[in-house]
């Protein structure tokens, strides 16, 4: 569990990046942070991890207060935090030390260390063949699942990833999401993305925390804060096409905090459809089912 | 190109931009830096390199920049003088040959002491010289007073991208630094051997990074038109903007000149005639005279 | 018509690379259109970007085989000078195209590499900024502006040699929604001049789309597609499959298509969305 009360941190240069957060991430959460460049998405991502310490109040993280010293080794095993460029990260000449440095670091017997290490990285995607491989020469994808396995390995509860998907096709974003989700449904980990795409946010996070300049702006069920796209405006976020959509017919009694494609064609199938019977959905054009209420346009 | 801002960021603080300084060329600027900062290596008397240090101030008050800023530098006065003072007391040489004074309980000895305060007004002098040059110069103005220099493009523009590039790579220490805490690095808890041994840990990504980077900007150069020799397109000699910013004047010239002419004379007239030699200084007599009177 | 962009069977191996990046690709564009390049990664979009810009082959070793022509010339027979004047290239990441100590400076660097005469570069590098909304920033070094402000500040120095054709290789991908949202404005004015050829490659297809005249999928080095918008978006689950998530309010229109709810042309946009929808609502007697 993590908590930051009156959280607050300038950076040394003086500019202010977070004036007084206060907010409480239960275990098992899946949580976006979003907002503009400069509201302090990614500062508080890195306080709630232990990277920065504030300047100001505290962020508790399982009982260890970030602030204090020498807790960095067991605050590591609590939360872990992927960097945005997996270049930053990665430090050794093989795929497998760089995983298994972590727990290595923290004094995990070698044969453990071995059988934790085959696991994180079937988790993660990483192929037992690419283990003796530098991980410069590997692939954009490649090396950030070589950063995520080699966070993992360290068995926190609570991962951050910092922009999972920027720079991804949409196949790669959909393998990183749903491998978060695999973590997060099957072994209860808490994950806290840092992201700037809101058709993720709304598909894949259970709770949104929206920041504006240094401040939470709206927090809460991911619906919910969708439903304020004035509010959002403020950190010149848009909910996405979808859920724009759906307001905009929420007149004609569609649900107007539809997330997905999948759930605005069901609601609107719904609305449209009546009683009729929903024809059997089959590539190519289809002939307009009889019965009141066809469509118009040809 | 920047008149309306209030101040500009030179590479150690702020100067108002209409600092009187900036009604001179850069090359003119640069010459002051030789003369203020090169000229005290042929000066061992050190009433001439304190007074160079006096002028320095008062051309630093002059030119408006910030006395705030200068005093950051105190402790680095203080830590020098320490320093070189504490060798001359604790190393002084070869006993037999030195005058001895009693005080305070030790025993100091005359020359080393002496040659010591004569070194480090030099040292001084010299690095006010360069601290009034990189507080009230850009790297744009260093860039146009080389170019202006008549030193190649190609060189001119290497070394302002190293400049720049130092810049991000301070902030890629930083981030692979943090980077390499989330993976459990506490340097607060590691000794000082320790902490030297984990250098792989930052070498290896900031290689990375830079080898990166760099392959993309000779890909942007290449996309920009640049070519090696700085040559443009069309042949003929490359057309300079920002030069062309800074019209050379009359007392532009006379300024260079004169300082640099200057340089040339103190150091002439240091290595013939002696002039400046600390044996003629008037505060080593009074010194000397002190001591005798013991 | 005049075409821009001629590329006639061309292929691409990198050094020690096991297969070709580009195999036999054809593609010809009219000058004057909005391009739009969509496909998975490393699917050889970059690497078509690069070999019409002429990095490949003059900066970029590897092997190749057919022409790429620009304005009827072939690349590889023009040097970097005339290429940066006809050809303008913006690259994805901020960071790495900055080779200047501030924005003025990294505009004119090109400028003065290309030979525009000094009487004409104030003039140049201040429609530029304008058009780019960079003008109070001139002055500053690259670390102190944010990603979206240094993607605008190379499209500013790009613009600024006035090329006739402009790539853009994922401009938006690492930058903040309100950066992003400028960039595509910009995108559009230049659009509307008609005066350049623009390409764009793209993950963000739903910002970009509505912009496009064509739009052209690269998959395993080839071009698998290319289309009008309009008609390119149909097939929403193969493009999906292909890594390519084309707009929402594009895949939620010809899924209802295939449900029988909905005949008509995809929409694009938020707007023509709305507007279908709503007449598709209205026609089931829904609207109260």
């Amino acid at each position: 569990m993590i908590r930051a009360e009156r959280l607050a941190f300038r950076y040394p240069d003086g500019t202010p990046a977070l004036d007084g957060v206060t907010l409480t991430i239960a275990a098992g959460e899946f949580v976006a942070l979003i907002g503009q460049n400069g509201a302090g998405k990614t500062t508080l991502a890195k306080c709630l991890a232990g990277l920065l310490r504030p300047t100001h109040g505290r962020v508790v993280v399982g009982g260890i207060d970030t602030a204090a010293k020498g807790v960095m080794k067991a605050l590591v095993r609590r939360i872990g935090y992927v960097f945005q460029n997996p270049d930053h990260q990665l430090f050794n000449t093989r795929v497998y030390d760089e995983i298994s440095y972590g727990p290595k670091n923290l004094g995990v017997p070698e044969r453990e260390r071995d059988a934790v290490v085959r696991e994180v990285a079937a988790v993660a995607g990483v192929r037992p063949e690419l283990f003796s491989e530098h991980p410069f020469f590997l692939s954009k994808g490649l090396r950030q699942r070589v950063a995520i396995a080699s966070t993992l390995a360290i068995r926190p509860q609570v991962i951050v990833v910092d922009e999972p998907t920027t720079g991804q096709d949409y196949r790669q974003s959909i393998d990183v999401m749903e491998f978060l989700t695999r973590l997060w449904r099957q072994q209860g980990h808490t994950i806290i993305i840092v992201t700037h795409e809101m058709p993720i946010v709304a598909a894949y996070a259970q709770r949104v925390i929206a920041l504006c300049r240094g401040r939470v702006l709206a927090d809460g069920p991911t619906r919910e804060v969708f439903a304020q796209p004035d509010l959002l405006a403020q950190t010149f976020v848009k909910p996405p096409q979808v859920t724009r959509l759906a307001r905009a017919w929420a007149g004609a009694g569609v649900r107007a905090d539809a997330l997905t494609v999948d759930e605005l064609v069901d609601e609107v199938v719904r609305v449209a459809g009546g009683e009729r019977a929903v024809a059997v959905p089959r590539a190519g054009r289809q002939e307009p089912p009889a019965g009141p209420g066809a469509q118009a346009d040809a | 190109m920047g008149e309306a801002q209030i101040a500009k960021k030179t590479l150690l603080g702020m100067v108002p931009a209409d600092s009187p300084f900036y009604r001179f060329h850069p090359v003119g600027r640069m010459a002051l830096l030789i003369f203020l900062s090169v000229t005290p290596l042929f000066i061992d008397m050190p009433e001439v390199n304190l007074g160079l240090i006096l002028v320095t101030l008062g051309l630093l008050w002059w030119g408006r920049v910030r006395m705030q800023q200068v005093r950051r530098y105190l402790p680095l006065l203080v830590t020098v003088a320490i320093f070189m003072f504490g060798v001359a007391f604790l190393a002084p040489g070869n006993r037999t040959a030195l005058t001895p004074i009693r005080s305070v309980g030790a025993t100091f000895y005359f020359e080393p002491m002496w040659w010591a305060f004569v070194s480090y007004c030099r040292l001084i002098a010299m690095l006010f010289g360069a601290i009034l040059y990189f507080s009230t110069n850009r790297e744009r103005d260093t860039l146009v007073a080389l170019r202006s220099l008549g030193v190649p493009f190609a060189v001119s523009y290497v070394a302002a991208l190293s400049l720049r590039s130092a810049g991000m790579f301070m902030e890629d220490f930083k981030t692979i630094r943090e980077a390499q805490q989330a993976r459990g690095l506490d340097l607060e808890s590691l000794s000082v051997v320790e902490k030297a041994k984990l250098y792989t840990m930052y070498t290896v990504p900031l290689f990375a990074v830079a080898l990166r980077r760099a392959d993309e900007i000779s890909n942007a150069l290449f996309a920009k038109g640049y070519t090696l020799s700085g040559r443009p397109a069309g042949g003929g000699r490359r057309t300079d903007y920002l030069r062309a910013q800074y019209p050379v004047r009359a007392r532009d010239w006379a300024v260079s000149v004169g300082l640099v002419g200057a340089f040339a004379l103190v150091a002439a007239l240091s290595k013939t005639t002696g002039v400046f030699s600390d044996h003629l200084s008037p505060l080593r007599a009074v010194v000397v005279g002190m001591v005798a009177a013991r | 018509m005049r075409l821009a962009v001629e590329v006639e069977r061309f292929s691409w191996r990198y050094p020690f690379a096991q297969r070709d990046a580009l195999r036999e690709v054809s593609l010809a564009i009219p000058a004057g259109e909005f391009t739009l390049v969509v496909g998975p990664n490393e699917a050889g979009k970059t690497t078509l970007m690069l070999a019409i810009k002429g990095i490949i082959p003059h900066s970029l070793a590897g092997r190749h085989d057919g022409t790429v022509r620009v304005f009827g010339e072939p690349v590889a027979q023009k040097n970097a000078a005339v290429l940066a004047r006809q050809v303008g290239y913006v690259f994805g990441d901020p960071d790495a195209q900055f080779t200047a100590l501030t924005v003025e400076e990294e505009i004119l660097f090109g400028l003065e590499n290309v030979g525009v005469p000094t009487s004409e570069i104030g003039a140049r590098i201040r429609r530029a900024s304008e058009l780019t909304m960079i003008s109070d920033l001139l002055d500053k070094p690259p670390y102190d502006i944010s990603g979206g402000e240094k993607q605008r500040v190379a499209i500013a120095s790009v613009l600024a040699m006035d090329p006739e054709i402009l790539i853009l290789d994922e401009p938006t991908s690492m930058i903040d929604p309100l950066g992003k949202d400028l960039i595509v404005d910009i995108c559009g004015s230049l659009k509307r001049d008609r005066r350049m050829t623009v390409i764009v490659v793209e993950h963000n297809v739903e910002a970009f789309a509505p912009l496009a005249d064509r739009v052209v999928l690269v998959r395993d080095g080839r071009i698998e597609r290319e289309g009008a918008p309009r008609t390119f978006f149909d097939d929403v689950e193969s493009l999906i499959d292909c890594g390519v998530y084309p707009p929402q309010v594009t895949q939620v229109f010809a899924r209802l298509q295939r449900r029988g709810l909905y005949a008509g042309p995809l929409p694009l946009t938020d707007e023509e969305g709305v507007a279908a929808g709503t007449r598709l609502l209205q026609g089931a007697g829904r609207w109260r």
